[in-house]
């Protein structure tokens, strides 16, 4: 157990240190110069003397293995750096970052979850029931609505039509709704599609019939269904995670959540290196944690898996 | 199974209970000190009307509380750094010793006035300045701002060569080395703003400046709010407070203005625009031309004259500021026509002359409505960058060209600085920038003529607008810098290097009521000041 434990964490830190590599080479091949975006930011052209003076102070004129070696020296003693666009320390803009953003992931995660799993149980038990009608049309239209077209139509009904949301909410729960909702409506709409999916195609399999054979009550037979569909549910939520850990963006804009999207997103128009670097490696580090928690699980629900 | 399902039903409410009930918050502001701006702006919300706090001692003042939305915010408000002091000027924090006023000049503010003779400036500093703290603004201590400011900030690193002397409490003087005409503008700048340097102990997140307003609570890259200054030097202050929202997308600002939560903003953009002037009686908008360009380089290296000046014959600047929904105005050279040194002229659109132009240098119109010459059709490259609109005017000038026989292929690149501009690899490319940034016309023509400028990059060169450049340099007296200025412009526009497209329109909108967002300043960096009131 400790062995297998040592090589994963081994793997990951291998995975990391190629990852950040790959990550290094791509930013110094890439057009743009944190030290330009930093100075012309609101559109005032500077002299070549002092870009240069400031790509120097940035040490921006490095040799490249020079810069990634201090980098991952540095990372490696907990120190992540200082921004390029404002000299602040990377960390606690990491961490802050993070923080929101699992809170408004969670949150979403939580709410789709709950919904997609009931409609997409009901939804398969009741096959071309007027119900599962309604559940397939539903999830058609939620995974077909953009985030942000979401985001303005909530706003539009909660804060103007119905009025008992404010535009500007502070980082609080009232806060929270709104994000959380445009968040997981879409993933409800995929996930229900998803779950009623596997729960079909599990009622097809040679234990359902004989059980049904055996005269077994329908709701155990149904139980067992879900139980074995577990594993890939979880699947699907794990990659799910990755996604919404940096792919709210858009939603963290629209409602002024400052999360980890919002601040990557930032810091690549500004070419502030260390923050994308400090991002690439958590969010690294979580999708591979997440994804080898996956593994274990799915193995511990189907051990036909392990064999 | 109807049982089944309501069981599941009730375990997804109660998961979601679980998560409503999670206490969360972004726990990220920095409290410098409490006041009851923060409360009073939140109970607006639920009366979508302006508010209101205790007065505390200036009985002829206003107690409200202004709400705006802002476009950018920073982990810091240290005046003296990158850009934060626009931001501490927009907060009405910090001032400097001069200001840019509506017609572009600059104007004293904390200076009483500055003279000079030579390469010496005397400035002399009004009475009665002091900081929020009461402390008086001392000549020592401005010449210690601008020192810091030239050691903390790489865009002012040039204040370091300039012997600056404190002569007694109320003059300082700056010797210049060589004659520095635009210092006054200079120092107009808000990162020029002054702060209390002995006393603050946070710069980062509680500067002690002098401005009508202090700082009461900041979030960094969030929201900030602002209380009256009670020692203001410059007398009542009429507002009791503001709160800036920190507000990036257009469409919140929009629902956030419709539903009461906030009671000006600038930067409109058309869509928001045009539902504003739907219901003027709910929504005052102040447009005007302000000091940010859209303009494009002519490739010299590449396209003929006749090509050259075909184009600039043929886009359409009006057609193009209409198509923008009023957020740009139609330019004609670089800076405000309203300004002494924005007084240019170019050819008025004439597509006729310019398929003349074109044919009598050897071209010849194809069965596909396209020129050609020597069996090569006329295609030019058009570069831009998705941002300020520019994407929207590259394609508005190929469809415009198309029509006169001219195609085009556009290229959009993220990085116009680190492509395009720094190879020279285009035809045409699109670009904007402030132009005018503090009154002075030298800024923007040192940056796109001058010789060997970064965006001087389509290969123009004339020897005597060069001169003229170099006399502009040193010359001091307005009068002959607008005319230097000028000349210099028109050289340009008749070599057809260039094309100014549109000056981007200072739009900003204001509840009835409110007044003084420097709503008439065509500059980015004011905001609120002793004067700003809600009616």
């Amino acid at each position: 157990m400790i062995r297998s434990v040592l090589k994963k964490l081994a793997e990951i830190i291998i995975i990391l240190v190629v990852l950040s590599f790959f990550v290094f080479v791509l930013l110094y091949i890439a057009p743009g110069d944190p030290a330009e975006k930093r100075l012309t930011s609101q559109g005032i052209v500077v002299t070549k003397q002092v870009l240069d003076a400031e790509r120097e102070r940035l040490g921006l004129l490095k040799p490249f293995l020079v810069r990634y070696g201090e980098w991952l020296f540095s990372v490696i003693k907990g120190d992540f750096g200082v921004s390029f666009k404002d000299d602040m320390p990377v960390a606690p803009k990491l961490y802050k970052g993070l923080v929101n953003t699992c809170i408004l992931a969670f949150s979403s995660l939580m709410l789709s979850l709950s919904l997609s799993f009931t409609l997409g149980v009901a939804s398969a038990v009741k096959k071309d029931g007027i119900f599962d009608h309604i559940v397939r049309i539903f999830s058609f239209v939620a995974n077909s609505l953009p985030n942000f077209l979401i985001s303005v139509l909530l706003m539009y009904f909660f804060c103007i039509k119905l009025d008992i949301f404010p535009v500007i909410a502070a980082g609080d729960l009232q806060g929270l709704v709104m994000p959380v909702l445009s968040l997981a409506i879409p993933m409800t709409g995929r996930f229900t599609r998803q779950i009623r999916a596997e729960i079909l195609n599990r009622m097809n399999e040679d234990y359902v019939t004989g059980m049904k054979g055996r005269g077994v009550k329908n709701r155990y037979i149904i139980l067992n269904v879900v139980r074995n569909s577990l594993g890939h549910i979880f699947t699907i939520v794990a990659l799910q995670i990755g996604t919404l850990m940096g792919g709210s963006v858009v939603i963290e804009t629209i409602f002024r959540w400052p999360g980890i999207g919002k601040l990557v997103m930032d810091s690549i128009s500004a070419r502030d290196y260390p923050v994308i670097m400090g991002f690439v490696l958590i969010m690294g580090a979580i999708y591979v944690v997440v994804n080898s928690l996956s593994d274990v699980l799915d193995r511990t629900l189907d051990p036909r898996i392990s064999e | 199974m109807k049982k089944r399902l309501l069981t599941l039903m009730m375990t997804a409410v109660l998961a979601l209970s679980a998560v409503a009930c999670t206490s969360t918050g972004t726990g990220t502001e920095t409290v410098t000190e409490e006041t009851e701006a923060t409360e009073a702006a939140e109970n607006s919300g639920d009366e979508g009307q302006e508010t209101t706090v205790p007065d505390e001692g200036n009985s002829e003042s206003s107690d409200k509380i202004l709400r705006a939305a802002t476009s950018f915010a920073y982990a810091s408000i240290d005046v003296h750094k990158e850009y934060y002091g626009w931001y501490t000027s927009i907060y009405g924090v910090s001032e400097a010793l001069f200001k840019m006023d509506e017609n572009m000049n600059a104007v004293p503010l904390l200076a009483e006035d500055a003279t000079c003779d030579g390469s010496v400036w005397t400035i002399t500093l009004k009475d009665g300045v002091a900081f929020s703290n009461g402390n008086p603004l001392t000549a020592d201590m401005v010449v210690r701002n601008l020192q810091r400011l030239a050691e903390v900030n790489e865009r002012f690193a040039y204040l370091a060569d300039f012997e600056m002397t404190a002569v007694d409490d109320k003059t300082l003087t700056i010797d210049t080395g060589d004659v520095y005409p635009t210092l006054r503008n200079d120092l107009a700048s808000p990162e020029f703003g002054m702060m209390d340097l002995d006393n603050t102990t946070d710069f980062d997140n509680d500067p002690i400046c002098t401005g009508p307003f202090v700082i009461s609570k900041f979030q960094p890259e969030g929201d900030v709010e602002v209380v009256r200054n009670e020692n203001y030097w410059g007398g009542e202050v009429k507002l009791a407070g503001a709160v800036f929202y920190y507000m990036q997308e257009d469409d919140p600002k929009l629902i956030a203005m419709q539903s009461g939560e906030i009671d000006c903003y600038n930067s409109v953009s058309s869509a928001a625009l045009a539902v504003y002037e739907q219901e003027p009686d709910k929504y005052n908008v102040v447009s005007i031309p302000g000091a940010r360009l859209q303009f494009y380089i002519l490739n010299e290296n590449n396209l003929d004259d006749s090509v050259r000046e075909a184009i600039n014959l043929t886009v359409d600047k009006d057609k193009i500021a209409e198509y923008l929904s009023g957020t740009v105005s139609a330019a004609v050279g670089p800076f405000n026509p309203s300004a002494a040194y924005g007084q240019v002229t170019v050819p008025a659109v004439d597509v006729a002359k310019a398929k003349e132009v074109l044919e009598a240098d050897g071209y010849t119109l194809g069965d596909d409505g396209i020129y050609e010459k020597d069996g090569e059709k006329l295609c030019i490259s058009i570069k831009y960058y998705a941002a300020r609109s520019l994407d929207t005017i590259a394609l508005l000038i190929q469809e415009q060209l198309r029509e006169v026989g001219i195609d085009s292929e556009l290229g959009v690149e993220e990085d116009p600085d680190a492509t395009y501009l720094a190879t020279s690899d285009f035809d045409l490319a699109l670009y904007c920038m402030i132009a005018d940034k503090g009154g002075d016309p030298l800024y923007f023509i040192e940056s796109t003529l001058m010789d060997g400028a970064f965006l001087n990059c389509g290969g123009f060169e004339d020897a005597h607008c060069e001169e003229l450049i170099g006399e502009l340099k040193f010359e001091t007296d307005s009068a002959k810098r607008a005319d230097l200025a000028n000349e210099i412009v028109q050289i340009a526009i008749d070599d057809n290097a260039f094309g100014y497209v549109g000056l981007f329109n200072s739009t900003t909108v204001l509840r009835p009521g409110v007044t003084g967002f420097a709503e008439n300043i065509p500059f980015d960096f004011y905001g609120i000041d002793a004067n700003t009131t809600i009616e």
